[in-house]
């Protein structure tokens, strides 16, 4: 184990926050009622819940009776597009979506399509952004449901959600009642302001695990009057939408997280992007050869996505690992499939330069002296890598 | 994915890296599916292998398998070199997943063009 570690990982996922750690724990200890239970017990653990609720629909400036809680963003997003689809299979079986959803997304529209149903996929060009003129070009009469990321997972692009959202209602003040906007804010809360009326649409994910909460515990937001198939039948719980016993002690966590992430939005971001800038700026210097993938405005504050030409993204990843700084790859080896990643393909580059992509994500704990220290392990694990390529090598005829 | 000590130090370490100017032979394989690259460049004296530089491109398996064979194959007489097997090159590393083998395919097939060129 090295010496020094440095996580710059926080979009796959954030340490806890010893505060919401405390509030859960307490709850764990304390809070041990069935929310659906008359008594006391069930009663005080309904409190909890109800509470909790009302700090993550604060996060989004949504009502409390517009939030689902779930195990997380996956069973957000599969809520979410498998819940419209099912709903509104009278009115149409066509989907809008982008190129660079995450996987949550993207697999369940390809398992929809394999039942029959019809999904537009919208290029993201070379800045890692929709085009909102696409959208309107995409909707069709037979639209039920267009499904657009807030921030993008691996690039941090932000998408014109707002834009899509202002189309949708349109289309729906025409006569299409039965289209509906889902957009998945896993990576967006927290490093952003939300407000679903703003935004316009009509579902929201967001997950607690990307905002220093416990995994195991996400919400969608589902506008009122939405018409949604619950995907977990059994039980009443969340207004019918998602049956079983409510994860108690994760919704207290995920309602402290959700607290602290408004409270302390500005602090966070500034921090963040000041050494997210800080870290771009001295890779641009010390480092040739760098692509910066997406979009260098519209996008995540704490987030950068960095090629480094001539070597793949794993070898680098492993060699920052043993220097004890921990990141994340777009490459193929890594993911366990041979295709490189295909968020940074969707940005149209060569696959060499997909397969160098690293992501860098910070967070609250990070220093400056961290990004000093990753600056330096950085630029040494590049050197030695490059020193091996054969890529920027032509090969003699033997 | 836990990969050996011996395999964290080829990959932090790796030796004989470059290309050898008086090299007898020089081979390149690349492997179509995934992209990985290995080059391997041989100087022989009287049938034996006496020095071996290599390059990769690729995931860290594929790095370090070219790194392990330039080891195994120095000193060695080019009919030895030719007996060197893919399990030869994991058991020197310490052992790989199996959708990692690839990487130790690739090293095997650029030692065997090179060596099958000097026939």
């Amino acid at each position: 184990m090295p010496e020094r570690r440095i996580y710059l990982d926080h979009s796959a996922t954030t340490p806890v926050d010893p505060r919401v750690a405390e509030a859960m724990a307490r709850s764990v200890l304390q809070v041990f009622g069935n929310p659906s239970s008359v008594h006391g017990f069930g009663q005080q653990a309904r409190a909890a819940v109800d509470r909790a609720r009302r700090e993550v629909a604060a996060l989004i400036d949504a009502r409390p009776n517009e939030i689902i809680f779930t195990s997380g963003g996956t069973e957000a997003n599969n809520l979410a597009i498998r819940g419209v689809c099912e709903a509104s299979v009278a009115h149409g079986r066509h989907i809008v979506t982008s190129a660079i959803e995450h996987p949550s997304v993207r697999g369940v529209c390809a398992a929809l399509e394999q039942r029959g149903w019809e999904v537009t996929r919208l290029p993201v060009y070379d800045n890692g952004i929709v085009r909102v003129e696409d959208v309107r070009e995409a909707i069709r009469p037979d639209t039920v449901l267009v499904s657009v990321m807030l921030a993008n997972n691996e690039i941090g692009t932000t998408q014109p959600v707002a834009g899509i959202g202002a189309i949708v209602r349109e289309r729906r003040a025409a006569g299409q009642r039965h289209l509906f906007l889902h957009t998945d804010a896993v990576q967006a809360a927290g490093r952003m302001a939300l407000n679903v009326e703003e935004l316009g649409c009509d579902l929201l994910t967001i997950s607690a695990h990307k905002l220093y909460a416990p995994k195991g515990i996400g919400a969608l937001y589902v506008r009122r009057g939405v018409k949604l198939a619950g995907q977990n039948i059994g039980g009443h719980q969340e207004r019918e939408r998602r049956a079983g016993t409510e994860n108690v002690p994760g919704i207290v966590a995920f309602g402290e997280a959700a607290k602290l992430a408004r409270e302390e939005l500005h602090e966070r971001t500034t921090h963040d992007s000041s050494l997210r800038d800080k870290f771009e700026r001295k890779v641009v210097e010390l480092i040739p050869d760098v692509v910066m993938n997406g979009d260098r405005y519209q996008r995540l504050p704490h987030l950068s996505n960095i090629s480094f030409r001539y070597i793949e993204g794993e070898g680098l990843l492993i060699n920052l690992d043993l220097q004890g700084v921990a990141v994340s790859t777009g490459s193929a080896c890594s993911s366990g499939t041979l295709e490189p990643s295909p968020v940074i393909r969707a940005l149209g580059v060569n696959d060499e330069i997909a397969r160098g992509s690293i992501r860098f994500s910070f967070g609250k704990e990070n220093t400056g002296e961290d990004v000093d220290y990753t600056i330096e392990v950085l630029v040494q694990a590049v050197e030695r890598l490059r020193a091996l390529s054969p890529l920027n090598r032509p090969l003699a005829v033997s | 994915m836990s990969y050996s000590a011996a395999f964290k130090d080829h990959l932090a370490h790796p030796r004989n890296v470059g290309e050898l100017p008086e090299a007898s032979v020089i081979a390149e394989q690349t492997n179509p599916v995934c992209g990985d690259r290995l080059r391997l460049s041989l100087a022989i004296k009287d049938n034996r292998i006496e020095t071996a530089r290599y390059l990769a491109y690729g995931c860290p398996p594929t790095l370090v398998c070219g790194s392990v064979l330039t080891e195994l194959v120095t000193g060695k007489t080019t009919d030895e070199a030719k007996q060197i097997t893919r399990i030869d090159l994991l058991n020197a590393i310490g052992g790989l997943p199996s959708r990692k083998h690839h990487a130790a395919a690739l090293a095997i097939e650029a030692l065997n063009a090179a060596v099958s060129r000097l026939l």
